[in-house]
């Protein structure tokens, strides 16, 4: 993955087959990790609540206009831990 | 799943007992069993490139019904 600014990261699953905390369709909140991105995976805060590591191949990324942002962080709140 | 666990888990925790009704509810619908709990370990598992990683797992268990929703919580080497 290449290194982002400061502004949030969304993608949308296009895989979920064999995730239960992943659906297709959905949009989620991309949180920065370094680490996974160098084995191609993304740190995405699933439908449990909380952040987990999922292959960046399960996702497309959405850009987001800047003054849309704060509107998707107002429904994708972070992960609790 | 996107990684396959090689060997034992170690360093083992449970880290909830009292799941929230969202999460007890889906587990119960899922897979039956009662009582599940959130734990979290530590394993060598490989990625689907082949590459080897020590991670910090998590999963949900309850008695009888064994490893559910095992997921990677980070990298660790």
């Amino acid at each position: 993955m290449t290194t982002h600014d400061s502004r949030s990261l969304f993608a949308v699953c296009i895989d979920q087959a064999g995730c239960d905390d992943l659906s297709a369709g959905m949009l989620y909140r991309v949180l920065p990790d370094e680490a996974a991105g160098s084995e191609g995976f993304l740190r995405v805060i699933d439908d449990s609540g909380e952040d987990y590591l999922y292959p960046a191949s399960r996702f497309v990324i959405v850009q987001v206009q800047p003054s849309d942002e704060p509107k998707l962080l107002a429904v994708a709140p972070a992960s609790p831990g | 799943m996107d990684f396959e666990l090689i060997g034992e888990l170690s360093e083992i925790e449970t880290i909830a007992v009292n799941l929230s009704i969202r999460e007890k509810t889906d587990l119960k619908a899922r897979y039956g069993g009662r009582r599940w709990r959130k734990l979290k370990g530590v394993g060598l598992i490989r990625l689907p490139s082949g590459n080897t990683r020590r991670a910090e797992l998590h999963w949900y268990e309850a008695h009888g019904i064994g490893r559910r929703k095992l997921k990677i919580k980070r990298f660790l080497d």
